[in-house]
């Protein structure tokens, strides 16, 4: 279930249904700020992001699928040097159909950084 | 042990040393200051070394900040890697006679303002620093150091047998300019044209780090890597120009600029420096093996 791709209404479709159980009232739910809905669709999205994002950078680095790769880590400290990162770039761009200029690339460090890239730039493309 | 692949000038000499990679300053044979005409290019193979208690002593050599990177680092591997090449680099350019205050361990470090590591002198009245520039370059089997005197120097290395994970021409296509582009699209052995890929992108790679703007700072579209025909009257038909070109202005030759390419211990190692205008003659490359 790709989180992106449910238009917002049929959501909150969604948990009308499952809020008649817990004793809410349809209005009041409809009425609720989208905020919190919207938040944990952003969180979602992001860890997926990272998810996929690891995916790749494993694979260029060449690291076993066991290895610790998490938002947190950083590139260099995987043992990538600019040649796997500009390779790791290149990957992402076409896995999210993305393109990232050279100076937002070169701001990228940690996994997180390149996911947070990733999210700004699909949302940016989606707009 | 090496060979030459490309040279930008013909009358490059080329000296190959071998110096023991020590501790103490007082264990270090103290060299003079390269001139202006020189290169240096010291090296090291992890591999070679494999004692733990020299790693130690290595790491004992590192500030604060740089032993903090190093535990940082994922593995062994890659944290020996860490140590090493601080260790490289602080040994290295406290070999020069620089002043009897230098020793690898006060050596201190800054990045310019686009991340370009460089020396950090402790100015005193009556001192002025030397104009000592050096880059780094390492992969997993080979570590570099080169060091020059008042010209900006970039160095990379990369590994003969590295493969790479995206498809070479989408890849050139993406990054590389269209000369580049042109080049390698005109070569039908994928195996040469990796290669041929490998040695365009060292070399770019060194002229953006001797540049010292960072990678936004001189985008690899923007600039190409150019052989030029063969300089006349030159018996090694290897030694061909290697020039540099901005795209915008395919007349105008950034010439200012000195290519070496070499293999060096199943490695390619590109170097490029600044052209000291006034030399009629190709400089001198020195070739410094570190050894345990």
């Amino acid at each position: 279930l790709n989180h992106r791709n449910i238009p917002l209404f049929s959501l909150i479709g969604l948990c009308v249904f499952s809020a008649s159980a817990f004793s809410f009232s349809c209005e009041e739910l409809l009425f609720y700020p989208a905020q919190p809905l919207s938040l944990s669709l952003s969180l979602s999205a992001k860890s997926e992001t990272v998810e996929k994002v690891c995916t790749i950078v494993r694979k260029q680095l060449a690291l076993p699928e066991d290895s610790a790769v998490t938002g947190e880590s950083k590139f260099v400290a995987l043992g990538a040097d600019s040649l796997d990162t500009v390779e790791i770039v290149m990957a992402l761009e076409e896995e999210f159909g993305i393109s990232v200029e050279e100076e937002s690339a070169q701001s990228i460090t940690t996994v997180q950084d390149a996911a947070d890239l990733i999210e700004k730039l699909v949302e940016k493309n989606g707009a | 042990m090496f060979s030459f692949l490309r040279q930008s000038t013909f009358t490059m000499k080329v000296h190959c040393f071998e110096r023991k990679f020590c501790v103490s300053s007082s264990s270090l044979v103290p060299l003079p200051l390269p001139s202006r005409m020189e290169t240096h290019f010291w090296y090291i193979l992890p591999d070679e070394v494999k004692s733990s208690s020299l790693l130690n002593q290595y790491l004992d050599l590192l500030s604060p900040c740089e032993k903090e990177n190093v535990f940082r680092m994922h593995g062994d591997r890659l944290k020996k890697r860490a140590i090493l090449a601080r260790a490289l680099v602080r040994t290295t350019i406290a070999r020069y006679q620089i002043n009897s205050e230098v020793s690898p361990r006060s050596l201190k470090f800054r990045k310019n303002i686009h991340g370009k590591p460089e020396v950090e002198w402790q100015l005193d009245d009556d001192w002025r620093p030397p104009p000592l520039h050096f880059n780094i370059s390492h992969t997993s089997s080979l570590i570099a150091c080169g060091v020059t005197m008042d010209s900006l120097i970039g160095i990379d290395v990369e590994e003969k047998q590295r493969t790479i994970k995206n498809n070479i021409l989408s890849f050139a296509q993406r990054y590389f300019s269209h000369h580049e582009v042109e080049l390698l699209t005109s070569i039908s052995d994928t195996e040469v044209q990796r290669q041929e890929f490998l040695k365009l992108w060292t070399l770019k790679e060194a002229y953006v780090k001797a540049l010292g703007r960072g990678f936004s700072g001189a985008p690899f579209k923007t600039f190409t890597i150019r052989y030029g025909g063969a300089i006349s009257g030159n018996v090694n038909s290897e030694a061909s120009q290697i020039v540099v070109e901005s795209c915008d202005d395919s007349t105008s030759h950034t010439s200012n600029w000195e290519f070496t390419l070499l293999e060096l211990s199943s490695h390619y190692a590109a170097i490029c420096t600044e052209k000291d205008n006034n030399a009629f003659e190709g400089g001198t490359l020195f070739l410094w093996n570190k050894i345990i």
